[in-house]
């Protein structure tokens, strides 16, 4: 696309009358709108979407307000005030879902955030193109495997009945208990979440990569600088941004550590280890048929979490980077 | 027609052969052309779609309806209805729900969904539709909701749930299970483990726990108070050998796992040799085992001394029911009642050989004796359907299936002797809704217990913790609907 639908800006000044109060924005709005019209209508529909599936059901959210019975309707549900949320917190299996969130939030920023970056560092040292690209499909195709195949899969090899197991019982040694372990369960489900995606988390680091110019390596290598130094130099600071702009997307969703591998699972370690946020208000609400406390739970939740983001996001800025958003 | 081994106190009776000709119960084709969607449960291999299954065309045809069914896994169906309810404009024109899996706030589901019957079936209205007038009167007094009669019902086998072993197996191992303690039961389940083999799956499933220790359906008078399944020695005890079974590593590490969905598969695939299940469950697994395994089979485990003496609680008269969506359109529902009334087809009637065998020449052969064999495509097309919205009473008639007849008929009525009816028996109670998720912390209290990951203590708290936040209230709730029934 090229840039000649642009107007020139001086032309905008000596258009339509009253101007002279305007001047602050030194372009009128609808010469705005006709100069970005097709920016505009190419958004439109993410808009669209996003109205209508995310914006639009969030009103729905006053039934945490409300005695709900989907029988009776939003509108005729008795309003209770901040009762449900009372609820909410009084009760210490919320705390317990609360606290394996974080607990397997806190694991994972640890234990997996890094294996994409390392997995990117490492496959950019290679100069084979071919081994490269093979590693990278290989790591990179679990992703579209949906959870149910990956634990699935994983029951069958490492599960009571699975392969390893049978081995073990076959030659005389005691079968290992790795799926139905609620201790080590927050191991079992970050092993998945890196056999599952860190291949595809790490094609946003090589794209990063990619940008590096090359000559740079070439003129520090000549400069002595050794292989070590040029990563932490040179590759480092070009994937800083990402790795930032990552850290605080994963904050703002920390309170979310994903539903369906949890729940696949849940029955296996209990509820005791298996319960998080997301499970805690599906059961709640969907299952049990209190709404208003599913609700209730899942806004306090969504609030948390708000927070969470526009927090890491302001740290980003202190740093002197981008974040998600600028002012 | 009269039965060849006649039923013994409510027991199911027997047909050891089929009539050549069959008899028409319904003379008019039921419906009008009308379309109908319907959502209903299934626990086996789910048919193929309406476009490609000949057996929904030819009953369609048949019936002059046009049935559009959303089949669900019967194991998630519970969880689904919740959701499907919730959505009144999306309800089916036929819903079928559980008895046991009735989800909160469902009275009110019922008045804001579901159609009120009592004016086209009570008294002598039901004449209109012989077949279904033909169920006995406790099945429809279960059908009350509200004060109304809201619901179709599903005839239910009697007895709800057993324990079934796999008879064959432990014949070739030279085992004749008769436990007569729950210990040494435990020991025969040891024997039984080993070699890629498990004795058993999680005995939560099916109920067979709760069959093996007499444990209560919901309430139970003792001392002249009432009290909760949860709250009975019974139940304590069913649990401490939970705990036990799986310390002994002898139920099938899936199972373990949660995974409920394949028990009956292990089951058949000799997995596992001692499952819980439906006494319906009888049927669908002979159907879904004996074509690759002809010597499969299974009988449920006798009863033995645990906490009382052996006790069987009836289940209720329905087991399930069918609601029809509310409507204006008196005629649509005059529609719907007829077609129900031609599903409830009696045994030895056309109408029940086309909904429970197709058509014969494509979905069945009349084999020695006039018994239906399903070949290739009647097994996989003709699955329960249109007869979950409504059944007549049962008769085991399935003579196909060698010694099933004479297996579930001697059973059952071995068993009666000892078969009670439980409170409210022929009674549908809606839980109210404050107190409907007061029992929801005891299934995974109950799945923790088992598998060593909470004790017997955390029992006697959340039993502690249940009676304070709502089940005093319950019994309360409970003990005065008793007083109204008396």
């Amino acid at each position: 696309m090229t840039g000649i639908q642009h107007e020139p800006v001086t032309s905008t000044d000596t258009e339509a009358g009253g101007s002279n109060q305007r001047r602050v924005r030194k372009i009128p709005f609808m010469a705005r709108l006709r100069r970005d019209k097709s920016m505009l209508l190419m958004a439109l529909p993410m808009v669209l979407l996003f109205g209508i599936f995310a914006y639009v059901p969030m009103l729905g959210n006053v039934v945490a307000w409300k005695d709900y019975s989907p029988y009776t309707g939003i509108i005729e549900s008795p309003w209770v005030g901040w009762a449900n949320f009372e609820r909410v917190v009084g009760d210490p299996a919320f705390w317990s879902a609360t606290r394996n969130t974080l607990a397997i939030t806190a694991f994972q920023l640890v234990f997996y955030f890094p294996v994409p970056i390392a997995l990117a560092l490492v496959l950019n040292t290679i100069l084979s193109k071919r081994i490269k690209m093979t590693i990278q499909a290989i790591t990179y195709l679990p992703h579209f495997f949906s959870w149910v195949i990956v634990v699935a899969i994983f029951q069958q090899i490492l599960g009571g009945a699975g392969l390893l197991n049978a081995f073990l019982r076959s030659n005389g040694f005691e079968p290992v208990e790795i799926m139905t372990n609620p201790d080590t369960f927050i191991l079992l489900l970050t092993s998945q979440s890196v056999w599952r995606d860190a291949g595809w988390g790490m094609i946003v680091f090589l794209a990063a990569l990619s940008t590096v110019d090359t000559e740079q390596y070439e003129a520090a290598a000549v400069d002595g600088a050794s292989a070590m130094r040029r990563m932490w130099h040179i590759t480092l600071p070009a994937l800083k941004p990402v790795i930032i702009l990552l850290l605080i997307l994963r904050l703002g969703d920390s309170l979310s550590v994903g539903f369906e591998q949890l729940i696949l699972q849940r029955e296996a370690v209990g509820a005791g280890a298996a319960e998080v946020l997301d499970t805690f208000v599906y059961y709640t609400g969907v299952v049990y048929g209190d709404w208003s406390y599913g609700a209730a739970a899942g806004l306090i939740k969504g609030v948390v979490g708000l927070i969470l983001v526009l927090g890491a996001n302001k740290i980003a800025h202190a740093f002197g980077e981008a974040g998600v958003y600028q002012k | 027609m009269e039965p060849d081994i006649a039923g013994v106190d409510g027991s199911i009776p027997g047909f050891l052969t089929i009539p050549t000709e069959l008899v028409k119960s319904v003379s008019e084709v039921p419906g009008r052309g009308s379309s109908f969607t319907a959502m209903t449960p299934l626990w086996s291999a789910i048919p193929p779609g309406k476009d490609s299954n000949e057996y929904m065309q030819i009953v369609d045809e048949t019936i002059g309806a046009n049935f559009q069914f959303n089949i669900v896994d019967g194991n998630d169906y519970n969880q689904r209805l919740q959701a499907v309810l919730a959505s009144p404009r999306n309800v089916p024109d036929f819903v079928t729900v559980q008895s046991s899996g009735m989800p909160a706030r469902f009275d009110d589901a019922v008045a804001a969904n579901f159609q009120d019957l009592t004016p086209y079936l009570a008294g002598d209205a039901i004449e209109k539709y012989p077949n279904l007038a033909a169920l006995p009167t406790a099945m429809w007094s279960s059908c009350v909701f509200n004060g109304a009669l809201y619901a179709l019902p599903y005839a239910s086998d009697t007895i709800g749930n057993t324990v079934f072993y796999r008879r064959d197996i432990l014949d070739d191992l030279g085992i004749d299970p008769n436990p007569t303690s729950a210990e040494d039961f435990l020991d025969l389940l040891k024997e039984l483990t080993g070699g890629g083999r498990w004795a058993v799956n999680d005995l939560a499933n099916g109920g067979a726990i709760n069959t093996i220790f007499g444990r209560p359906p919901q309430w139970v008078e003792r001392d002249g108070k009432l009290l909760h399944a949860v709250e009975t020695e019974e139940y304590r005890a069913a649990m401490e050998f939970q705990a036990e079974v799986f310390a002994a590593g002898v139920v099938h590490p899936d199972s373990v796992a949660g995974n409920v969905q394949q028990g009956r598969q292990r089951f058949i695939s000799g997995e596992v040799l001692i499952t819980g299940d439906g006494v319906g469950g009888w049927l669908s697994t002979l159907r879904a085992a004996r074509p690759a395994n002809p010597d499969f089979d299974m009988y449920p485990l006798p009863l033995f001394e645990t906490v009382k003496e052996p006790v069987i609680y009836r289940g209720t008269p329905a087991n399930l029911f069918t609601f029809l969506k509310t409507t204006d359109d008196e005629d649509r529902i005059e529609e719907q009642l007829a077609l129900a009334n031609y599903f409830a087809a009696p045994f030895g009637t056309e109408e029940n050989a086309l909904l429970d065998y197709g058509v014969e020449g494509i979905h069945h052969e009349r084999g020695e004796g006039n018994i239906f064999e399903f070949n290739e495509k009647g097994e996989r097309e003709t699955v329960r359907t249109y007869t979950w919205i409504s059944r007549s009473e049962r008769v085991a008639a399935e003579v196909q299936y060698d010694g099933y007849v004479e297996g579930i008929t001697e059973w059952m009525a071995s068993v009666m002797p000892v078969a009670e009816e439980p409170l409210f028996y022929g009674r549908t109670l809606v839980v109210p809704t404050e107190f409907s998720s007061l029992n929801a912390p005891f299934a995974d209290l109950e799945a923790d217990i088992a598998r060593g990951r909470r004790n017997m203590d955390d029992l006697d708290r959340q039993i502690e913790n249940w009676r304070e936040s709502g089940g005093e209230r319950m019994r309360e709730f409970f003990a005065e609907a008793l007083e109204e029934e008396r």
